[in-house]
Order: C-alpha cells, then structure tokens, then sequence
C-alpha cells in the first residue's frame, strides 16, 4: 500500500525504509520527540517538513503531489490536538470535506447524526463549531468520525487514545476494528497496551532517529516490560 | 445632482460645464465660493425659502470648516487624497456596473414596504404612500410641510467635513417616520431601503435623510446601498423612548464609490442593532455616529469582505453621557491583495455615565502581503464606574488551519477559512 525507501525528513529523520502493506493494522512506537507524529505528517506531505527519498503510495511515487492530492488519493491523518476552526460547523465541515455528489451524499451526511449519537457526542454536535469549545475526548471522537466517514484507504492516527475515557476507549477499537477490511491499512501511533491489545496489530514499529525495528505484538510487550532501550 | 440643486430648485445656472466638474476638491471650490457668492447677491429665486436658508447657512459652515484632511480620526489610516482626487465624472469599473441588472426606479410602485433614495429624491412603493393609520410617512420635496421638516433638520448633527458636503450637496433632507402605533408591524413586515444612483451617469449623488422610529415601536430596516457612480449619503436615525431598531446594510460594489455617514441619536431604553456586509469599492468610507443617552443597548457587527484593489474604511464613534448604556461593536474584515481597509473605533464616555459596560472588537484577516489594513481603538473615559474593554488584531491565515482541512482533500481552503472567519 506505502512504502518509504531512504526516507529522510529534516534532521528528525534518517534513511527510514518501511512498507505498510494492504489489509494490515501497524502500531508505531517510540520514544518522546523521536519523530513518531513527524513521520506521518511527512507522509501526508505537511509543507513545512521538507523530505528526501521516496513515498509510493499504490505504486505511484506521491512525493511531490500536495497534501489535499494525497488525502483524494486515500491518505488520512488523524491528529494528536485537533484544529479547532471556530465559524465553521463539524456537519459543514464533513460536508465540504466529502467528495462525493447527492444523493449518495445525503445518505452519507445522514450517517454522520447515527456516528456522533454512537459515539455519544452531544445532540447539538453537527452544529457545533470545529474543535471549539469541546473536550479533548470529543475532538478525538469526531476525528474517528471524520475517518469512519471520508472512506480512505490508509489511515494514520496521531495518538487517538489521548483524552478518551474507558468508554471512549472501547468504542474506538470497536469502530477501528469494523473499519479494518482487506483493502485498506491502518497505523496507530500510541503507547496505550489497552489499545494495541484490542487492535490486534499485524506489526509493531519501533522508530528511531535513523532506524526502525520491526516486530509482532510482542515487541511491544517487550517494551512495556524493558522499556525502550532494552529492545 | 447639479442638475436637480441648481437648475430645477435652485435656480442658479451652473457656472461651469459638465465636464469642467472633476473631483471633490474641485466642487468643494465651486460651492462654497460661486454657489454662496450667487446666493447672497440675490441672483437665485428659490422655490423653497426654508431649503434655501438651511443651503446657506450649511455651505457658509462648510466654508469654514474646509475639506476634511488627514489629521481628521476619521481618515487617518484612508488615502484621502486618492478620494479628493476622484474623478467623478469617471467611473472605475464599467464591468462592474454593466453586470448590474436591477429594476428600474417605476418599478418599485408595485413592490412592498420599499423606499428608494436616489440624487436627493424618494421613490416608494404604492404601499408607503397610502393613507392609513398607522402608515409610514414621507416628508420629501414633492410632499413637503415645511414646518416640520424644518424642525426635523434641527436634528442634524454635523460630524465631519464630509457629512456637511453631502446636506449641502443634497436637494432636499428626506424625511421618513414610522409612527406609534405600528408596534411592531415594520419588523414583522421589514422596510427595504436603497440607496442608489439615478443613471448609469456618473454623476456625484446625495442623499441626506432623516428616519424617525418613534416611541415603544420594534422596526426593522434592509438597506442595500448600490454605487454605480460617486454616491454620499448622511442619514440620522432617531429611535425615541422604547423603541427598538434592527438595521442590516449591504454594500455591493458596483464600480462607483461611497461615502455614508450614519448618525443614531437613542432616547432613553431605545436599542439598536446593527449588521453591516461590505465588499468595499474603489473608496468606500462609512461612518457611524452612535449617540447614547439612558439604558441604551447598541450591537454593531460588521463583517467585511473587501475585495482585491478595493478600499474600505469605517469609523464608529459612540458617545455616552448618562448611565447603563451597554455596547458592542464588533467588526470584522478581510482584506484581499491590494485591498486597503481602516477601522478606527472611539467610545467617549463623559463623566456622568456610570455603568457603562463596552466591548469593542476589530479582528482583520490579511491575505497577501500587498494587503493595507489598519485598526484603531480609542477609549476616551471620563468615569470611573464603568466596563470596557476592547481587542483589535490583524492576521493572516493560519497554516495549521489551512493544513488541516487541506488533509481533508479540500483543495482551497482559504474561502471555508474566509467564511468561517466572518461567521
């Protein structure tokens, strides 16, 4: 699905060469500041993360495409602190974000009401500004919305535990795993054993400034049990 | 213009031709020298006495007082010279007007609830003028009653150079009054007021206009002002004990330029709401005077989008001398490239009024680098008792704000971030 070969980015990152394959579900790990949060905002091709090496992306080399290129490609990024934009409605917002015409869009749009009910957001959330005057736990929630709805191909979510209660913590591996199929890729940057556990992941990604170790789930354990400078 | 104060009501033949009328300095000259020399050397036989003298008195005061300079609060960020220089026989942007397509002014007899204010006259709608209770009244040259409109242009308070020029440049003050009894019959049925030019002639306009919206009455007015050419308009509002007004004005740019002048004089517990839209123009300069006596409530939201080139310049100047007056004002604008805006906001707040509670907001979204935008709170408080506060930023558009929603697959995003900004 993406692979990075020699992949550099700035002097956080060094000739990292990873695959993320189709149909799978990979947990990224690392320690704090090592370029965990950079990695996948690099993917999605921020503007100020200047990169080398390459990014293919269904075998088509995406490196110089623009990030708005990228997300019509298939590419999501979900984000550890959310952007609020106050004047704009989270029901606008997926409108806009939906690149799909009516009727299909309707029904879409319809769905949005069941995920945030679902998902117990308030009843007023379709109208509420963009990440404006809610918790940490709700921006995280509608960031998953915003996923479960914009049909993507490969998803790389930014710490999607943070500020989620126990609650929000069920629902979110519930929603991920029925989201998982064999056309599409997850990657999950967390260091929550609640999370990794319930998302089963295929892989686990240990990054460092100019390498990554790649293991199962019991790298994870592993480091859990020895921390990072054991593994 | 000229046509209508000199030759029809006036009199007085013109003493250049048309096309010798350039730019406002120019009129400025005329009017206060040849206009008031004729005047007084009795060569004019004015068909109305009561205009005439107030004509007199104004361009005498005019002649004073001279055109308005930078060191005016008022333009002390607009490029004034760029106004005075004006040729106003010229229009900008025939593109503009050309895509205007608009009823014309016989048109407006079968419409409802409407008033057309163009070159100093009134148009209305057939409804306006009939004879009902409780009906709208209009006071304007072709129905006069002398008496009282003289008592009406008491009311005119002169503000700046530029609000003389227009009374003295208009036939006639228009007067408009929405009587008690109509409770609230004009806010469930609201008035639409435009404010025009006559022709697609670019010719100099005025208006000067009074509207009364008298007692325990809940009134609300749509204005559109609609500048194919030069247009200035100075309107006093009178909202008397009780009442209540909610005045929206929308500013399209059609090529011309625009001056208008807005003074609200509130009686005791009256409130006012304001909501203005503009694109700007090649100048656009609007004024508000807000004038509060007891338990006034005053919101002004402004949300201007000015558009590339075009220049937008607003100045709010509220005045409080008695207690419990409560105001926000709160303007926003974004400026496009080569777009040059100004906001000068000034509460004055005199020594015996207590509790005034005050927010003032001026927030400015700069898209390019070639963008002029300035912002100007003055807080002039004479009291102790009171609440204020204000907050004027300018900035450009947040690259977070930008990325995030480009991640979504949205291509531009600065129109959503521009939208959601003048929410």
């Amino acid at each position: 699905m993406l692979k990075l070969t020699n992949f550099s980015v700035q002097d956080i990152l060094q000739n990292i060469n990873v695959q993320f394959d189709e149909g799978k579900t990979y947990v990224i790990m690392g320690k704090n500041g090592v370029g965990k949060s950079t990695l996948i905002h690099s993917i999605m091709g921020r503007p100020d993360l200047e990169t080398e090496g390459s990014i293919e992306f269904l075998d088509q080399d995406i490196s110089e495409l623009s990030v708005d290129e990228r997300a019509r490609l298939g590419i999501f990024v979900s984000f550890q602190t959310p952007v609020s934009i106050p004047g704009l409605s989270n029901f606008q917002f997926i409108k806009q974000s939906l690149d799909i015409k009516m009727p299909e869009m309707k029904a879409k749009l319809d769905n949005f009401k069941t995920l945030s009910s679902q998902m117990n957001l308030p009843a007023d959330w379709d109208k509420r500004n963009l990440n404006t005057d809610a918790s940490g736990g709700e921006k995280k929630k509608n960031e998953l919305i915003q996923l479960l709805m914009l049909d993507k191909k490969f998803a790389m979510l930014d710490e999607p535990d943070s500020g989620l209660d126990v609650d929000g913590i069920k629902t979110l591996v519930e929603q991920l795993n029925n989201w998982k199929n064999k056309n599409n890729t997850l990657v999950v940057v967390t260091h929550y054993e609640q999370l990794i556990q319930g998302l089963n992941p295929d892989a686990v990604i240990v990054l460092q400034k100019d390498t990554v170790k790649v293991g199962d789930k019991s790298l994870a354990e592993q480091i859990f049990n020895n921390g990072f400078d054991n593994v | 213009m000229y046509k209508n104060l000199y030759l029809q009501n006036v009199g007085l033949t013109p003493q250049l031709s048309e096309d010798t009328f350039y730019t406002l300095e120019e009129l400025f000259d005329y009017t206060t020298t040849t206009l008031t020399d004729n005047f007084f050397d009795g060569s004019v036989s004015p068909r109305n006495e009561v205009f005439v003298d107030a004509y007199i008195k104004n361009i005498n005061h005019l002649r004073n007082v001279g055109m308005p300079s930078k060191h005016n609060e008022q333009f002390n960020n607009a490029n004034l010279n760029k106004l005075l220089d004006f040729n106003i026989l010229i229009n900008n942007n025939f593109n503009k007007m050309l895509n205007y397509v608009d009823d014309d002014v016989s048109s407006i007899s079968y419409q409802s609830n409407r008033l057309v204010f163009s070159d100093g006259a009134v148009y209305t709608s057939n409804d306006i003028r009939e004879k009902k209770p409780f009906n709208v009244q209009v006071l304007d040259f072709i129905h006069s009653n002398k008496s009282r409109q003289q008592e009406y242009i008491k009311f005119i308070q002169h503000t700046d150079n530029f609000s003389n020029l227009t009374f003295a440049f208009s036939p006639f003050t228009n007067i408009v009054t929405i009587p008690t009894g109509s409770n609230d019959k004009f806010y469930k049925n609201p008035l639409s007021i435009e404010y025009r030019n006559i022709t697609e002639e670019p010719y100099l306009e005025c208006n000067t206009s009074i509207i009364d919206i008298q007692h325990n009455l809940k009134v609300k007015i749509n204005e559109s002002v609609k500048a194919t050419a030069g247009q200035m308009n100075f309107t006093t509002y009178v909202l008397r004990e009780n009442s209540e007004l909610i005045l929206t004005r929308k500013s399209t740019d059609l090529g011309g330029w625009n001056i208008f002048d807005s003074v609200f004089i509130c009686h005791p517990n009256s409130k006012l709401t304001i909501d203005t839209e503009n694109n700007g123009s090649s100048y656009t300069q609007e004024n508000f005077y807000i004038n509060s006596s007891f338990k006034n409530v005053v919101k002004l939201k402004g949300r201007n989008n000015i558009l590339t080139g075009n220049n937008f310049h607003q100045y709010v100047h509220q005045t409080s001398n008695d207690n419990d007056n409560y105001s926000s004002i709160d303007i926003k604008n974004v400026g496009h490239t080569y777009a040059n805006t100004s906001f000068v906001g000034r509460y004055d707040i005199g020594a015996m009024s207590r509790n005034f509670d005050g927010n003032m907001s001026n927030q400015n979204l700069m898209l390019d680098k070639e963008t002029k935008m300035h912002t100007r709170p003055i807080l002039d408080i004479k009291t102790k008792e009171i609440k204020c506060q204000h907050g004027c930023t300018i900035s450009n558009i947040n690259e977070e704000q930008k990325y995030y929603l480009n991640t979504r697959g949205i291509e531009k995003p600065e129109q959503i971030l521009i939208k959601s900004f003048l929410c």
